[in-house]
């Protein structure tokens, strides 16, 4: 019966996960700021799996400038510098499939657990990697 | 009493049933909520919503009939909160005791839905029109047997010698449940279950709210209003739903606590005035929120046929029963 | 269902006003953007005009003709739908190595049949949230779409999201099933196993649910079968059509799949609303055997015949050939055709059928003669996905126009005899 999962749910916690912040802030983007100035936490979000793919690193060291994760990314999201032969990523466009990662021949791409990118400038330092 | 009295006395009325009708609105979307799993709008979210309807602009549609489409809201208003003073509040009477009868309160109750059917039909849109027919059809379905209800307890205290005995005043002041033997019992059991059936019928709720209908007709006779418009239909179903909650409390279980409790005076008068609001919460909390998380919305046909020979039998065999333990009983 | 305006008119005259309600393409009813133009008279539906197209992207064209590689297309590919995502890949990779003929390791293909009936119950689970959200029973959309976030989570641990997979690649999958991802599949089988008859009893014994959905949009067997329907909408109706069991691919042959009509759980099929719930939570139980099968049986050795992306790319450029590839989306039948050309990057051609596209028919009869109130679960019930579907939209000049199917026939011809030459 439907009556008993209502007076079950009624008497249990929400399932919601209160993320980003335990109660809605007065604003959401002050909240943010606060935040990166580390004066407020953040409510912890639901961990991550160890394989997840986020935002991609980039060891501009270990990079050759083969240009083949330019071949494969599908929403064109890497940009080649000819000058210093290596590469500059913009996470905005990013899909997050990965296939840079798996392209590279030195491994100097990888996947890290990072997922908070919503921005409202697409063409902020920290969407793009380089 | 003298006219600033009762006018004093309704104002206060009238500003408290609105302020208990939005706050339990909260309730009602909270424990909703909760019932889902889910951790819900705040208590005071229906201030707010109310609040930024009333700043909003309001539109009237070019394909509707302008002055019907405006007055309304305002009328709905205007009899949800008339109502409320016909209301026995636990410890106080009616406000407006001796002015009007329960039949009144019935049409006060039904002018709301009719104001939002021509409302509805005034707006000039197709989703409107059939929201409005569905709200006319459920109208008619409703009404008789809350009739037969109001009707039944009428009745019965005629019979005890009470008068007036169509005022909800003496019903509140006379439980029936002890002046009756066990088959009035089952008679005033079976009223009680279809006026709680009634109840998320006359204030559209699930299953019951096919005149809004989301998914169905995106909001039915309520599609085009908008703003201020829409603040007031909004207070008015508020206020509804104290008032129908407070129908079936003074019908049916009008007890105090202070006579209980010994307690007398102006501290009597607090407990059990906090005791009908919570009566009233309970109410609202079985009859309307359980009820809107726990089913499905039903089809017109289904309710119309619902109505007419299950609730209307249900209403009718309890008053049969009241009729036949009168007769049995002497 | 057409009838001519006049003839309407003549018919019910001045009895009975009939008129139109439009439904989209914005509605509440509708998750995605499509028209219905209900003629109705009182609360039945007299007539129902269907137009389609709005959710076109031109994801084709995109891919033949706009310099991708395969290796690209693949994840646009994936993109055509978002809870099928990896329905469009298995189809697309099947018709890309059938064309280029590449060899899939049997341990990649049983993952593929895993992440694919993890996809199904999320489908599933996440239409059955839909369909009670359209009753207006928003507790078993907010039941069922909880109880979906665990296997969204064992999709993310698989393979890193939790939508959009990207786990298919021509010649395998990018991702193996490591051991200690197993003991957290297997877990979640139990979870759902046990839900499941919580599940069945909330939809299948609620007296409202009942109510709105028996006898609600009937589709004919005989009806299902002229109009082509897959899938659930099909099975619902009790045709035995599957296209894991008609015609098995990747493992599917070692699961010995069988098409579940309502006839598994003692019904006898009427293809009404009630039934394709019925057909779809069994569904749920359906993958859940697979999955189980799946992860004991998992044979060993590698996950790619192809380790290296620039051997692939390279393998796929020297390519020549066509492919089709199928497979049973949670929707119903998916189908890619492509044709590669020596030398090419991206195929010459590559088309897509998907699931709703054969059923968006099958709305016709439903419709018929049914009530305003059963609109929006009518309209849900074949579980559409119009993005998938809108393949083809044609504007000239800033205005739409529409082709009937005699100047559709001609043009494949003229276009047949263009390539030949």
């Amino acid at each position: 019966m439907i009556l008993k999962t209502l007076i079950s749910q009624l008497l249990s916690r929400p399932a919601t996960n209160r993320f980003p912040a335990k109660y809605m802030p007065k604003s959401v983007t002050g909240f943010l700021a606060k935040v990166k100035e580390g004066k407020a936490g953040i409510h912890p979000p639901i961990p991550a799996p160890p394989k997840f793919r986020g935002k991609i690193a980039y060891d501009r060291e270990k990079c050759i400038g083969c240009q083949l994760c330019i071949r494969v990314c599908p929403a064109k999201v890497i940009e080649f510098k000819p000058e210093e032969k290596k590469i500059r990523m913009y996470v905005a466009r990013c899909t997050f499939c990965a296939q840079c990662v798996d392209v590279c021949p030195v491994n100097a791409l990888a996947i890290t657990p990072e997922f908070l990118l919503a921005s409202t400038d697409r063409l902020s330092p920290e969407l793009i990697v380089e | 009493m003298s006219g600033w009295a009762i006018f004093g006395q309704a104002v206060v009325v009238l500003v408290g049933g609105g302020l208990v009708g939005l706050f339990y609105r909260g309730v009602d979307r909270k424990i909703a909520a909760r019932m889902q799993a889910r951790i819900g709008p705040p208590l005071r979210q229906p201030f707010l919503d109310l609040g930024k309807l009333l700043v909003k602009e309001t539109v009237i549609p070019k394909t509707a009939v302008a002055w019907l489409f405006s007055a309304m809201p305002f009328l709905a208003v205007l009899a949800s909160f008339t109502a409320l003073l016909y209301l026995p509040l636990g410890p106080f009477g009616p406000v407006l005791e001796g002015h009007g009868d329960a039949i009144l309160v019935l049409y006060l109750l039904a002018i709301p839905a009719l104001a939002m059917a021509l409302g509805g039909f005034a707006s000039g849109s197709p989703l409107g029109v059939v929201g409005a027919q569905r709200e006319l059809v459920m109208l008619m379905s409703y009404e008789f047997p809350l009739a037969v209800v109001l009707v039944a307890v009428a009745w019965r205290l005629s019979e005890l010698g009470l008068a007036p005995a169509f005022s909800l005043g003496t019903m509140a002041q006379n439980p029936l449940w002890g002046a009756v033997g066990p088959l009035g019992i089952i008679g005033l059991a079976l009223l009680l279950v279809s006026l709680l059936v009634v109840t998320p019928a006359e204030l559209a709720k699930i299953p019951f709210d096919i005149p809004e209908a989301e998914t169905e007709i995106a909001g039915g006779l309520m599609v085009e209003y908008s703003g201020t418009y829409l603040a007031l239909f909004y207070l008015a179903d508020a206020v509804r739903t104290v008032v129908m909650a407070g129908l079936v409390v003074a019908l049916f279980i009008p007890y105090g606590l202070a006579g209980r409790l010994g307690l007398s005076g102006a501290v009597g008068d607090v407990v059990d005035l906090a005791f009908w609001l919570f009566k009233v919460l309970l109410v609202m909390v079985v009859a309307v929120t359980t009820v809107r998380v726990g089913m499905a919305r039903l089809k017109v046909d289904q309710i119309a046929r619902g109505f007419w020979l299950r609730i209307t039998a249900v209403a009718l065999s309890g008053l049969l029963l009241l009729v036949l333990d009168k007769v049995v009983m002497g | 269902m057409e009838r001519n305006p006049e003839g309407e008119n003549l018919e019910y005259g001045a009895l009975e006003e009939v008129f139109e309600v439009p439904i989209g393409p914005i509605h509440p009813a509708l998750k995605e953007p499509i028209r219905f133009t209900f003629q109705v008279r009182g609360e039945r539906i007299v007539d129902v005009q269907i137009r389609t197209g709005f959710a076109h992207r031109g994801i084709e064209f995109m891919g033949m003709r706009q310099g991708r590689n395969l290796i690209q297309i693949l994840y646009l590919s994936e993109r055509i739908c978002g809870i099928c995502s990896v329905s469009h890949p298995i189809a697309f990779t099947q018709a890309v190595e059938r064309a280029a003929g590449i060899e899939v390791p049997p341990r990649a293909q049983y993952i593929r049949v895993i992440i694919s009936e993890l996809e199904r119950i999320h489908s599933h689970l996440l239409w059955a949230g839909v369909a009670a959200h359209e009753l207006g029973f928003d507790t078993l959309l907010h039941l069922t779409w909880r109880v979906r976030e665990k296997v969204l989570d064992i999709l993310e641990e698989l393979t890193g999201n939790r939508i959009n997979y990207a786990i298919p690649i021509f010649g395998g999958v990018r991702r193996d099933i490591t051991p200690e991802q197993y003991p957290r599949v297997w877990e979640a089988i139990r979870y759902y196993r046990g839900l499941l008859e919580e599940l069945l009893d909330a939809f299948l014994r609620d007296p409202t649910v009942e109510a709105r959905t028996r006898g609600v949009g009937i589709l004919e067997p005989k009806e299902a079968e002229e109009l082509c329907a897959v899938g659930p909408t099909a099975r619902a109706s009790g045709l035995r059509k599957d296209v894991r069991q008609d015609r098995p691919y990747l493992a599917y042959s070692d699961f010995e799949v069988k098409a579940i009509t309502p006839a598994d759980y003692g019904l006898t099929p009427v293809g009404d609303v009630y039934d394709k719930i019925v057909v779809r939570l069994l569904e749920v139980g359906q993958s859940l055997d697979i999955i189980e099968k799946a992860l004991e049986n998992m044979p060993e050795g590698e996950i790619t015949s192809f380790p290296k992306i620039p051997a692939l790319l390279a393998h796929l450029k020297k390519a020549e050939g066509e492919g089709l590839g199928w497979h049973e989306a949670p929707r119903g039948e998916v189908i890619h055709y492509v044709r590669l050309v020596s030398g090419e990057e991206s195929p010459l051609i590559w088309k897509v059928k998907a699931p709703t596209y054969s059923n968006l028919l099958s709305w016709y009869p439903m419709f018929e003669d049914q009530e305003v109130a059963d609109i929006p679960i009518i309209a849900a019930c074949i579980d559409p996905c119009i993005c998938c579907m809108d393949r083809v939209y044609i504007v000239r000049n800033g205005k739409e126009e529409t082709w009937t199917k005699e100047e559709l026939l001609r043009l494949s011809w003229e276009k047949t005899r263009r390539m030949r030459r």
